[in-house]
């Protein structure tokens, strides 16, 4: 499989197993951070007409918008701590599209640097954008484009940083990943139902080493497909191709083609696992035979 | 092997060995799901104990596909499985009030021991800050309006007279309301946005943070000045002190907190610098948060008690117990036989 891609990083567990992760997408980011404020947007407007509605009844309205004010700055503020930390590293918008905070280096995510990659949080989103906000219109060209320019630092900096990270992932040694949950589906070299049919095509150990693990990983990704028209048209098409390379005399017929390249599949696999097993792996169709 | 040996079924041995294992694997899945949706709590204790031994399975499943297996499929599986179990089993124990309670218990104090140097810078910045504001205003009051921004004056300005001056500091009592809930929010919130700039600013090697902290000492100096003018000096210090101590010791942490990340920033060590940032970041952070939440108290104490103690032995008194209560705090709490270690908050 070679280096890791670009958007790919390795994390060492303290058992010292690698896992491959894949860093979370900018777009990815970006819709996650947007419904975590619409959340907060909402949840702040509802504490505002609450305290506004307890001001008409009697209070005065001065401690009623402190009070909501107030209540804003909690929110905001204890919206990501409590989150992160219930949800191990996860928000409402994080949850939504997959995203999980890690620490970079492999260890424990701690509480602390969750707090710390929320406090940046406060500087360098909400504040420049508040303080933006809040000028009046002849605040003076250089004020506003100071903290415009400030805001617009800050906010993309996942954009070209290294590794995705914004300043408050920089200070806590944190970074965000994509996880998607994956389902086992069940392996094609076992039948539906145990036993229920032999292998009908039988390959030669000559006619296995046409091909390599890479193909073999291509042909699964193409038998995993869901069975459609276009799924059987491009069957047909690869199973042509490697009757054609392997030099299968017969033919196959066309509702046989699944079949025929199933069969395939699992001899392939099991002539290219025992030949790693003996760390003799042929890595795809152009490596040479041995 | 010959043709006749592959006739028939095949079993593989990545199959076999699938077989075998995939009874564990979904045990843990629904474990984590679990987890993932309710959180630790949603696991009995049972299963608590039982989850590090699935991860530990899940991991030597993987290490063990690697070397026998090119099922794709089954790989991505475990690589993703194993992954969601070591979050969940290395994802933050605590909930946030227990944090809380831990780190203003003992993290606090002794992240701010770890830093008494760069507090002492900023204590030093702050008092030149100071003396300038002071020297600058007593040569010649005009300084006064350029270097405090008009919203803080209000109507304290050179030449208001030694009686205006003195009725702001001695202002009747507000109300409850106005006091505790309106005024100390405001300059709460005021309060708590320039410590966190201060924090958030070390990011640019700190320069901001000088600044901000001679500038604050400066505006300090600058308020007493003019009271001087009028032999009002005693009184504005207490006026300034019953809130003071604890506002200015959080807007010092905070600015202690950035220049521990300029310094990290600017001298790595041995570490890269992002490494570095990483180390001690999460401290910084920390203590910031632990001076918004003086800046709460000060904020209390600004906006209502010193209001409610209206002479100026009483502020005194008042501002030394603040004083003997954060020192005893920061110096004596939560002290340990690794409080010289690189401790962390949390």
């Amino acid at each position: 499989m070679g280096a890791p891609r670009r958007d790919r990083r390795v994390l060492i567990t303290p058992e010292g197993v690698a896992l491959e992760l894949s860093l979370a997408g900018r777009g990815e980011r970006l819709i996650a951070f947007a419904i975590d404020l619409a959340l907060i947007a909402a949840g702040i407007t509802v504490f505002y007409f609450v305290a506004e509605s307890f001001a008409v009844r009697g209070g005065t309205t001065a401690a009623a918008r402190t009070a909501a004010l107030f209540a804003a700055f909690l929110v905001r503020n204890g919206y990501f701590l409590h989150f992160e930390l219930a949800w191990r590293g996860r928000t409402p918008g994080k949850r939504f599209v997959g995203l999980r905070v890690i620490d970079r280096s492999g260890g424990e995510l701690t509480p602390g640097a969750i707090l710390a990659r929320n406090l940046i949080r406060e500087a360098e989103f909400f504040l420049p954008l508040s303080l933006f906000l809040s000028l009046d219109s002849d605040a003076g060209t250089w004020r506003q484009l100071a903290l415009g320019g400030w805001a617009a630092l800050a906010a993309s900096l996942p954009l070209w940083s290294r590794e995705r990270l914004r300043a408050g992932d920089l200070i806590a040694g944190t970074g965000v990943i994509a996880l998607p949950g994956r389902r086992l589906s069940p392996d094609l070299t076992m039948p539906p139902a145990p036993a229920a049919r032999p292998r009908t095509f039988v390959f030669t150990g000559a006619q296995l080493a046409k091909y390599g693990a890479f193909e073999l990983q291509v042909l699964e990704e193409i038998l995993r497909r869901p069975d459609d028209e276009a799924a059987g048209r491009l069957l047909a098409d690869v199973c042509g191709r490697i009757c054609r390379r392997i030099g299968w005399r017969e033919t196959v017929p066309p509702g046989e083609a699944r079949r025929f390249l199933t069969d395939f599949y699992a001899a392939e696999r099991d002539d290219l696992e025992r030949g790693k097993l003996y760390g003799k792996l042929r890595a795809d169709k152009n490596s040479p035979a041995r | 092997m010959n043709e006749s040996g592959r006739r028939g079924e095949i079993l593989l041995r990545s199959a076999q060995f699938r077989r075998r294992r995939e009874e564990g694997w979904k045990r843990l899945e629904i474990l984590l799901e679990r987890m993932e949706s309710g959180g630790a709590a949603s696991l009995s204790a049972d299963e608590a104990q039982k989850l590090p031994l699935l991860y530990l399975g899940a991991l030597s499943s993987l290490s063990v596909a690697r070397n026998i297996a090119l099922d794709r499929d089954l790989l991505l599986y475990l690589e993703d499985l194993s992954l969601r179990a070591y979050l969940a089993v290395y994802g933050p124990r605590a909930t946030a009030m227990e944090m809380a309670g831990e780190f203003f218990r003992a993290g606090f104090p002794r992240a701010v021991r770890g830093m008494r140097w760069h507090l002492a810078a900023a204590l030093a910045l702050f008092l030149a800050g100071t003396a300038a504001g002071y020297a600058l205003v007593r040569h010649d009051p005009a300084h006064y309006s350029t270097i405090i921004p008009a919203e803080l004056a209000g109507e304290r300005l050179p030449g208001a007279g030694g009686e205006e001056l003195r009725r702001h500091l001695f202002t009747p009592w507000p109300g409850f309301v106005n006091a505790f809930v309106v005024f100390a929010n405001s300059l709460f919130r005021h309060n708590a946005v320039i410590g966190v700039l201060g924090f958030g600013l070390g990011f640019m090697l700190g320069l901001p943070t000088m600044f901000l902290m001679i500038y604050n000492g400066m505006i300090v100096g600058a308020f007493v000045a003019l009271h001087a003018e009028y032999g009002l000096t005693a009184d504005v210090v207490g006026w300034l002190a019953i809130h003071g101590v604890t506002e200015t010791t959080a807007i010092l942490l905070c600015g202690a907190s950035g220049f521990v990340l300029a310094e990290k920033i600017v001298f790595p060590g041995r570490l890269s610098r992002l490494e570095n940032l990483a180390r001690h970041g999460r401290t910084a952070a920390g203590v910031t948060a632990g001076a918004v939440g003086l800046l709460f108290v000060a904020g209390l104490i600004e906006g209502g008690f010193r209001q409610l103690i209206n002479d100026t032995p009483g502020r005194y008194a008042f501002a030394l117990m603040t004083a003997a209560l954060w020192l005893y705090y920061f110096a004596r709490i939560g002290r340990g036989p690794d409080d010289d270690l690189d401790n962390r908050p949390g």
